[in-house]
């Protein structure tokens, strides 16, 4: 209580000393601005102009002006901001009911670096802020790239965020933003868009009835939902001290999202026409049986042989067989996808209000495709091939969007953002599904004559158990209709004082559904072929409200900012679930099957934050800023009531004092340091022991039941991380290179671990309890450079690079978690990979065949006696190189992203599964290489049954991106289809992989958007390359 | 003076302050209040524990238990079944290493099937703990139930001691915080399930038709634990005068579950019928091995053998053998007549009174009981082989059939060795084994890795039969 009151006073002290202060400005005058750009003196819209100390300003229309009322009299410092310019501070004198002008010329800078960053009080100068920033201004990137996802937008943009993409159409990805957090939680950054927070979740695909409980790996992720093209920019805020004031659940960083706004001027047209084919470029592995005699047999047969029988002499062999699915024109699974977008948005308004339209459509079909044999026995035997059997990878969104922003008078300002998405897309039952793609594809023998399906007679072709089109005869799909708005207000009731209110909300309404009509589908088991429907229908509602109140003020000639706030986000998510088996013949309804299931689910979380931040002006050059927040959560435990967390951070200009004697060529030279504290929150019901409620068959009739379902912990509260951060800046050479220098240490102390409980407790299995420890350091660089700047030609380069060092420093009392081949322990990365090492091989008896003997004179294969650390399961060291080059007056520009990631091992848990289907080359190619046998024998036939061998160097070098835009001159564009502007865009995606990694591809994991913190390839097709062609038109 | 006058000043700022802050408390609290009810969530997917505290709750829990211990036995993939595969019940058609490697007795200590299979077994006797606390206390006159939950305990404790190494955890249940138990012999653990199954008896003293079910059950149950415990004499008096034409099931519906005996063999194929000549091409001798599919016996009904040609295994790869002993929901005894009578010829046999041993067989074979969903024909009389050896492996040859599948093979299996001075090289299977290697040594499951988070528990004291 004393600390809420001492809190309290201390605000209203700090607000009626601001109030004191300012309360002498009196009377007020209009500045009107234009800015122009210097070298061709046209207007310069969306400029950002501030009137230094004061709550004032706003950004230009698209005739470069902005006209400021109120603004206090006397000498007034502007300060005018805008990507891909220099700075400019200009001072002007402002007259009582005057208007005062000014003309800014803005000159272009080398670099493009975002000026003003989002924060949680507000708009901020970059310079200001203590952190390290990382902008993605998303409108240029999806103009010259086109991006058909999120995903692809963050990825490899900026340096410490790690994304791995899903592989089908519509999939979700996985980011990590320096490192991982938390040992039981999730470490998925939170999103934030127009000031609201958005549900993120991934995992989220299931129906009751899916033969694979759900798509078998990759789902569906609602960060895909949105629509890249209405995104103007987005700020990634990487870690705890520049998340605390985000609050409960930042601590693995806040993804802003920032969706275009209109600007003052005649409406402005621009629409877009995208084209494109999908192709899978992946080298699959192939399946190999050995054929041979036992002793006493004199036919050859397969099933029995492999190399090891051979070695041993139990077997004799004649020959191996190959056959790689893939390759085969008539049995391949894979085809050419297509994609093709249209779009068109529209801008404008006046100074009072201005719009923001938008509308497109996208359908995008993935590279799975029914294959040859499978049409031609469907069509020979009238069988009809529905849609989502011959293409069962699609998706297809609609999105429209209305921005509205209206200033109702001088002191008051609102928006209004609204998006309305509808999702259609179905995915492949794939990876970790017994019914699924993977499974059969990657599972069958080394020849084409391997029989029969069972059951149904139909040839299995090299197929394992069944063909695609069994497996594609299930629909497995899922529709989004999704509503995001949110409403702001800024009221300045004094030039000296902004206060802003956000609400909004962001509604989802999913249906997954599954349906595989009765007499078809795969023989999974003795009713699968009966028939299932099932329906999964979910609201997700996200709530948001958002205040704040921004105080600038002069204090013992300081310039001081004090922002006070508080925040609510509630999250409740609804679900029923129907599903039924054995349904009636040609019904796709769910009330026709004999064997029902029903059920439903609730979460609600709520969240209740307030915090102060005070930041202090030294000059311009030194910026000093402390803040704390204070949260309450639903999901705490009754015995825990509140978290503070606290942040400070100091950014100090350097260069701009007197005394700085820097070489000549240093423009600017900036340190930052930082520190602050933020948390992730627990489920829902995690502190709670309580009871769930079923039913049971007890003799002849169905009973209700209540059985205890979790023991909760009344002491469970937040993990809190708090980070370290230190760094520099510099620009040299005329703002030609720019180079960013940052450290992070950051510590997650209370991390929430899911306790495994031994099983003689009776008990659930796990419990969550904030016992454990972890630990994140790294570097982050990023250097930006000009190196030529001509109209003939232009060359600029990027290159972002970052390493994590991440360790589990303590796990409480609890021992180390134990997986195959994954383990947590402290001391170790979090969720890294363990196992006996293979020390080595000999064909000693020379027969050119590893076999495995117990006798160790004769054993051929060698495996260490303790498990030990093999590696980290996702990449420690990250490096992105863009290049730009300019050519034809800056007409043509040719972009190329290189991505190189490595210090990791990517599992091969593919090749694990096919030794033991058993097809692969270790287990069953004569012609094997010794070391392929090696990892086989130490994983089936040496008793350590080690896995080191799938455990494979993750390094790779990816040429991630390359795009060639040409923009026509305005004079073309208008001669041609009298067009404001033109542009046409060529892209290619994944074009180029470099890699020792064994398998597919070293980001091809099944399981990316599954929560996990190990990635790996199980059955996985590999990810498609894209080839996109797109007009841009504006009118 | 300058006291005086400041005194009263003083006095009203203090009361003056004291009021400002008793108002700001008051605010605050209650504004802390309203916070906290503003933030209260309530979960209709939960039931909180102070709900559960009558009598229709009580029976509700004790409803939860019987579901559990359906996990224990035919309604989940139980060591009923993993028992099987290491033992010669069934074979593995599966593609999960989990079955693998027990049918190749060389189980991981990280075999999460296993772990399963143990927290089962646990939360069965854990859950019936608290049912029969909350019975005695909301329902007390439900003796019955209350027997029933001690036989699940009881059951649940056997079962444990049956499949699973020596050095079994064992603590007190429903402490809190959990206690951590410590190490038991499979013997402990035997006389545990017996003083548990002691107590189903004695609330099984109704002449209700549901006291007389529980009451022969737990009879049944307790000579089973009695014969494990090498007390031929207590065996032979539990069953004396029980029917063979009783028997205590677990039930299913299509609306709450089904059975997993059908479901994880015939429906899903990932189970075969054991065989003593393994492979497809039935060419790989297994040593020791009942040939359960290839003796054709009427007790496992139809053996339905893949059309040549067609996979049929859930491994892509096994030419699966199934039985169709049990349908979708076909209920599973957890005990019955036939277990009394197969106790009550294991006794005679022990007393050397062959005669009534072979007239016990020879009677159950001439009209057999129906199992599961089949009525097996009558079948012929068996033959006295002459040998106390033969006589011994006719007994638990004949009782693997009768009880096939059910969760006895392994732990007899261990009493031969046990009790009848075999080896494990004579009685478990031998030789190469058709997914690969050869057979190894395991005799038992292992109390799993997930247990060394009870600081009692080192491991198994013994991998010993």
């Amino acid at each position: 209580m004393s600390q809420v009151r001492r809190h309290g006073m201390t605000l209203i002290g700090l607000l009626l000393l601001a109030a004191g202060t300012a309360a002498a400005q009196t009377g007020t005058g209009t500045l009107a601005v234009r800015v122009t750009d210097a070298a061709n003196q046209r207007p310069v819209e969306a400029a950002r102009v501030f009137i230094v100390g004061t709550q004032l300003g706003g950004q230009t229309s698209t005739d470069g002006r902005i006209s400021i009322r109120f603004v206090p009299t006397g000498e007034q410092v502007i300060r005018i901001l805008r990507v891909g310019y220099t700075e400019q501070t200009k001072k002007v004198a402002i007259a009582a009911t005057q208007t005062a002008t000014l003309d800014v010329a803005l000159t272009a800078a080398a670099i493009n670096l975002a000026a003003v960053v989002t924060t949680a009080t507000g708009e901020q100068r970059r310079v200001e802020i203590g952190n390290a920033t990382a902008n993605i201004d998303a409108a240029k990137v999806v103009e010259a790239a086109p991006v058909g996802n999120l995903s692809d937008l963050l990825n490899s943009r900026a340096p410490g965020v790690t994304v791995t993409s899903g592989t089908q159409t519509g999939t979700g990805s996985r980011i990590r933003i320096r490192g991982m957090n938390s040992v039981s939680l999730s470490n998925e950054p939170i999103w934030i868009i127009d000031g609201i927070r958005m549900n993120s979740s991934n995992a989220n695909f299931g129906t009751v009835t899916g033969n694979g409980g759900g798509t078998g790996g990759n789902n569906a992720s609602r960060v895909g939902d949105l629509n890249p093209e209405e995104i103007e920019n987005i700020e990634i805020v990487k870690g705890p001290s520049a998340a605390t004031l985000y609050g409960t659940d930042a601590a693995n960083g806040v993804i802003l999202v920032t969706t275009k706004k209109g600007r003052a001027g005649a409406a402005r047209w621009n629409s877009y026409v995208e084209q494109g084919a999908l192709t899978d470029r992946n080298t699959y592995p192939t399946a190999f049986t050995t054929w041979g005699k036992r002793p006493g047999e004199t036919v050859s047969t397969r099933g029995f042989c492999n190399l090891q029988r051979v070695g041993t002499g139990e077997c004799a062999a004649d020959s191996s067989s190959s056959l790689n699915i893939f390759n085969e024109k008539d049995l391949t699974p894979l085809g050419t996808g297509n994609r093709n977008q249209y779009g068109l948005q529209v801008s404008g308004g006046s100074d009072v209000s201005r719009y923001f339209m938008a509308g497109e459509t996208e359908t995008e079909v993935g590279v799975m495709k029914l294959p040859e044999f499978e049409r031609l026995r469907m069509d020979s035997t009238g069988i009809p091939i529905r849609s989502w059997t011959d293409r069962p990878n699609a998706m297809t969104r609609n999105s429209l969007r209305m921005n509205l922003n209206s200033a109702l008078n001088s002191k008051l300002d609102v928006a209004l953002n609204s998006n309305f998405i509808n999702l259609v897309q179905r995915y492949s039952l794939e990876s970790n599904a017994t019914a699924g793609l993977g499974s059969q594809v990657f599972g069958g023998p080394g020849t084409r004559n391997n029989g029969t399906v069972s059951g149904v007679g139909t040839n299995l072709n090299g197929y394992r158990a069944w063909t695609p089109g069994y497996t594609w005869a299930e629909k497995t799909s899922q529709e989004i209709n999704r509503f995001i708005w949110s409403a702001q207000a800024n009221w300045r009731p004094l030039s000296w004082m902004a206060n802003r209110a956000t609400v909004g909300n962001d509604w989802t309404g999913r249906n997954d559904e599954n349906l595989l009509l009765r007499g078809e589908g795969p023989p999974l088991t003795a009713t699968t072929r009966l028939g299932s429907r099932g329906l999964n229908r979910t609201n997700t509602n996200n709530v948001t409200v958002d205040l704040g109140s921004t105080s600038n003020y002069a204090f013992f000639g300081l310039n001081h900012k004090t922002t006070v706030g508080a925040q609510y986000i509630g999250f409740k998510a609804t679900g029923s679930q129907t599903g039924s088996q054995q349904l009636a013949p040609g019904s796709q309804s769910v009330t026709s099957g004999t064997q029902l299931t029903v059920g439903e689910g609730t979460t609600i979380q709520k969240t209740f934050g307030v915090f102060v931040e005070q930041a202090v002006n030294f000059r311009d050059r030194l910026f000093v800023t402390g803040a704390v927040r204070s949260d309450q959560n639903s999901a705490f435990g009754t015995n825990f009531q509140r978290v503070y967390y606290p942040k400070g951070s100091v950014s100090y200009l350097i260069s701009q004092e007197d005394w700085w004697k820097a070489p000549s060529f240093v423009n600017t030279f900036r340190l930052r340091y930082a520190y602050g504290i933020s948390g992730v929150q627990p489920g829902p019901n995690d502190a709670l022991k309580f009871y769930t409620a079923n039913t049971t068959t007890v003799g002849a009739t169905d009973q209700p039941t209540i059985t205890q379902a979790a023991l909760g912990n009344l002491d469970l509260k937040p993990e809190r991380s708090g980070e370290h951060e230190v760094g520099f800046e510099t620009q040299m050479f005329d703002s030609r290179f720019s180079f960013d220098f940052t450290y992070y240490s950051k510590i997650t102390q209370d991390a929430l671990i899911s306790a495994v409980l031994p099983p003689s407790y009776g008990s659930v299995a796990s419990q969550l309890k904030n016992l454990g420890s972890v630990k994140n350091a790294g570097v982050e660089i990023s250097v930006n450079a000009q190196l030529v700047q001509r109209n003939a030609f232009g060359w600029d380069v990027n290159i972002s690079t970052a390493a994590n060092d991440n360790k589990v420093v303590s796990l409480g009392n609890t021992p180390a978690q134990t997986g195959i081949p994954t383990r947590i322990i402290a001391g170790y990365p979090l969720s890294s990979y363990w196992e006996r090492p293979i020390t080595g091989w000999q064909d000693k008896n020379g027969d050119g065949l590893i076999t495995y003997f117990a006798d160790a004179t004769k054993n051929e294969v060698f495996v260490g006696d303790s498990v030990i650390f093999r590696g980290y399961a996702t990449p420690r060291y990250t490096t992105t190189g863009v290049s730009g080059m300019d050519f034809l007056n800056k007409k043509l520009r040719l972009v190329t992203m290189w991505d190189w990631r490595s210090g990791n091992i990517w599992y091969n848990n593919t090749e694990r599964i096919r030794c033991t289907r058993p097809n692969c080359a270790g287990r069953m190619d004569l012609k094997a290489t010794l070391q392929d046998q090696a990892m086989n024998i130490a994983a089936n036939e040496h008793p350590a049954r080690t896995l080191d061998g799938y455990l494979q160097p993750g390094a790779f070098v990816r040429l991630r991106e390359a795009s060639l835009q040409y923009t026509f001159a305005p004079s073309v564009a208008s001669k041609l289809i009298h067009a404001r502007s033109l542009a046409f865009v060529l892209t290619a995606r994944n074009l180029r992989l470099w890699t020792n990694y064994r398998g597919t591809d070293p980001e091809s994991g099944f399981n990316t958007t599954g929560g996990g913190e190990t990635p790996q390839e199980f059955q996985t097709v590999g990810p498609p390359s894209y080839f996109i062609a797109r007009f841009n038109v504006g009118f | 003076m300058h006291t005086t006058n400041q005194t009263p000043r003083i006095r009203r700022s203090l009361s003056l302050r004291a009021s400002r802050m008793l108002l700001a408390g008051v605010l605050l609290t209650g504004c802390q209040a309203a916070n906290d009810r503003f933030l209260n969530v309530v979960d209709p997917d939960i039931i909180n524990a102070d709900q559960v505290n009558n009598a229709e709750s009580a029976l509700a829990l004790a409803n939860g238990v019987v579901g559990t211990f359906k996990g224990a036995t035919g309604g989940g993939e139980s060591s009923w079944m993993f028992g099987g595969l290491l033992a010669d019940e069934w074979s593995t058609s599966s593609t999960f290493i989990q079955n693998d490697e027990t049918d190749q007795r060389r189980i991981q200590l990280i075999n999460s099937s296993v772990t399963g299979m143990l927290r089962t077994l646990y939360r069965t006797r854990t859950r019936a703990d608290e049912a029969i606390v909350a019975l005695k206390q909301y329902a007390p006159t439900s003796r019955a139930v209350i027997s029933e939950m001690f036989l699940a305990r009881g059951f649940s404790e056997m079962q444990l001691a049956l499949d699973f190494c020596n050095g079994i955890p064992i603590g007190v249940t429903n402490l809190t915080p959990p206690d951590n138990g410590m190490p038991k012999s499979n013997v402990e653990v035997f006389r545990l399930a017996g003083a548990s199954v002691d107590s189903a008896i004695a609330y099984a003293n109704g002449t209700d038709a549901q006291s007389v079910l529980m009451n022969r059950s737990a009879r049944v149950v307790r000579a089973r634990i009695a014969l494990a415990l090498n007390d031929y004499t207590t065996a032979g008096t539990l069953v004396t005068g029980l029917p063979t034409a009783f028997n205590y099931t677990h039930t299913f519906s299509l609306s709450t579950s089904t059975n997993t005996l059908w479901g994880q063999a015939l429906s899903s194929r990932r189970y075969s019928l054991g065989d003593s000549l393994e492979g497809n091409a039935k060419n790989i001798l297994v040593a020791n091995a009942i040939p359960f599919a290839s003796s054709r016996d009427p007790r496992l009904g139809t053996i339905v053998y893949p059309v040549s040609g067609a996979i049929n295994g859930q491994d892509g790869l096994t030419y699966a053998r199934t039985t169709n002993i049990w349908g979708q929901l076909t209920p599973v005894d957890v005990v019955n007549g036939v277990d009394a009578r197969m106790i009550e010829a294991e006794v005679a046999l022990k007393n050397g009174q062959v005669s009534t041993w072979l007239g016990i067989h020879n009677a159950l074979r001439a009209a057999p009981p129906k199992l599961g969903d089949i009525t097996p024909a009558a079948m012929p009389a068996l033959v006295d082989p002459g040998t106390d050896a033969g006589r011994v492996n006719l007994q638990f040859r004949e009782k693997a059939f009768w009880t096939f599948g059910r969760g006895q093979r392994l732990g007899d299996m261990r009493r031969l060795i046990n009790q009848y001075a075999r080896t494990e090289a004579t009685v478990f299977p031998q030789g190469v084994h058709y997914k690969g290697g050869t057979y190894g040594p395991d005799v038992n499951l292992p109390v799993t890795q997930p247990e060394e988070n009870n600081p009692n528990f080192k491991g198994c004291t013994d991998r010993k039969p």
